[in-house]
């Protein structure tokens, strides 16, 4: 019934595109966290106008698909680029971009909008007697911020923090949509010279899963470190 | 060494400090009573900048500052002469009881860690929480997070420690050490200004006594003054209301 054979060869296809799903899913948090983090202040300041803005932009991703969000600024982006490189005079196909870089701009996109509410309800859990506090002592905002209230509010962060990131590396699979040589194309590539699908989307579903146990595992052991002052809390 | 001038202090419509002066000499004891509402905390909070006043001139020896136009840096200037104990502890809950003492030392004042941490010892060791250094607060009684608080705030060794109820928030019977830890920094000479429900700390251990209501300083002066003698019709009747043993009714 199976191909085994194709079943495990497929399985080390599909495990070469680790490296550009982990590669995106990094890109994209490398800059979602600073966007995600601002555009919270913003809202939990209730700064106007950045606010507003703030709020329609989650609205919108949340209210939208993502494969539909990769096709729209797939086809959008182009366009905007080649106005630019007109305009500048930059020798460039925009046709020859390596979709690597849509996948970084659509995915960060994404995950600002979803890290926004996450940091959001985190900020919240900090009582603002430990800004006070701080303040009192002598410490600025900022100081306050790096030294005491993010160390805090990052622990009740990261259990929906991994569920964003274990999300992210899932949408990334959605990347065959832009021909990203990610997980989920390698092996559907493979699959189309003998209609091996079953066995393809089996190697496939095995990869994903052990790549999200593995980030939440690490999720867990890093949460467990930084809660470490609430020993006795309990 | 302090005086504070005319602060007056709003939230929406609702006004807390109608005009307030105070003048606090060095080594004074300064209690604040009054009923809740009475602008108690409020006067405390805009001393420090925790809140903005609406108008008012704060004086800390040379330094003079307008409570509601100072600058960050002025702000600062400030925070660096008083300290701040705060009903509810608010010690940073991912800093061990040493690291919360320290914070304000190395990172405000710049003092090298390790003298930091000597004189954060040594601040610990007076609140009589040498065993404690490398707890953190969620492993502390309310009792022993209050005095790691006020060590806090006496390691920075500020011109005044400014007390806002410091022992409403804990259970009777913890109440009594941290007066005691308290009656002995101001036996040392600390400058403090206390808000406080405590009427026993007040008559012991302050050499002033204020008595606020409706946003105005109603009455002030020596405990004696205050508590056998006092001259206002408002200050008899809250009096009556807070001390024991006064009772104008029968159970």
């Amino acid at each position: 019934m199976l191909d085994f054979e194709f079943l495990i060869d497929t399985f080390f296809v599909a495990l070469s595109g680790v490296p550009v799903a982990i590669l995106v899913t990094v890109v994209a948090l490398l800059i979602a966290m600073p966007i995600g983090f601002l555009l919270a202040m913003t809202r939990i300041n209730k700064i106007p106008v950045l606010n507003q803005i703030a709020k329609i932009y989650v609205s919108f991703v949340r209210g939208t698909p993502i494969i539909i969000q990769i096709f729209v600024l797939y086809s959008f982006l182009p366009i905007v680029i080649n106005m630019f490189f007109e305009k500048y005079n930059i020798d460039y196909p925009v046709y020859d971009i390596h979709p690597i870089w849509y996948a970084f701009v659509i995915f960060s996109f994404n995950t600002a909008a979803v890290l926004i509410e996450v940091f959001r309800s985190a900020l919240s859990t900090v009582d603002k007697g430990q800004l006070e506090a701080a303040h009192s002592v002598g410490l600025t905002t900022a100081q306050a911020y790096r030294r005491v209230i993010i160390p805090q509010a990052l622990v009740s962060a990261l259990p929906n923090l991994c569920t964003a990131t274990v999300n992210l590396i899932k949408a990334t699979s959605l990347g065959y949509a832009i021909s990203l040589q990610e997980i989920t194309l390698r092996a559907k590539v493979e699959a189309n010279f003998g209609y091996n699908y079953l066995e393809a989307y089996i190697d496939i579903f095995i990869v994903y899963l052990i790549l999200c146990i593995l980030v939440e595992q690490l999720f867990k052991y890093w949460e467990k470190r930084l809660s470490r002052y609430k020993v006795a809390s309990a | 060494m302090l005086e504070i001038k005319d602060i007056h202090k709003s939230f929406g419509n609702n006004e807390i400090l109608k005009g307030v002066d105070l003048t606090i000499d060095k080594g004074d004891v300064v209690v604040i009573l009054g009923p809740s509402g009475s602008g108690k905390t409020t006067l405390l909070r805009c001393i420090n900048f925790l809140e903005r006043a609406d108008k008012g001139t704060a004086k800390f020896g040379e330094l003079e500052v307008d409570l509601k136009n100072a600058s960050k840096r002025e702000v600062l200037e400030v925070r660096k002469k008083t300290a701040f104990v705060f009903q509810n502890y608010n010690l940073f809950n991912n800093k061990t009881a040493l690291e919360n003492v320290m914070e304000g030392l190395v990172i405000a004042r710049k003092v090298p860690k390790d003298e930091a941490r000597e004189i954060a010892k040594k601040a610990l060791d007076k609140v009589g929480l040498s065993e404690k250094y490398d707890s953190y607060p969620s492993q502390l009684s309310g009792g022993q997070q209050q005095r790691v608080g006020i060590a806090r705030a006496v390691a920075l060794n500020p011109d005044i420690i400014l007390f806002d109820e410091p022992t409403s928030a804990l259970d009777p019977e913890l109440v009594g050490e941290v007066l005691n830890t308290m009656k002995e920094i101001a036996n040392e000479g600390t400058t403090m200004l206390v808000v406080t429900h405590e009427m026993g700390f007040a008559r012991d251990v302050a050499n002033k006594v204020i008595f606020m209501d409706g946003g105005v300083i109603v009455e002030e002066g020596s405990p004696h003054d205050i508590f056998v003698t006092p001259k206002e019709e408002r200050t008899k009747r809250f009096l009556r209301r807070v001390l024991p043993g006064s009772f104008d009714y029968e159970i």
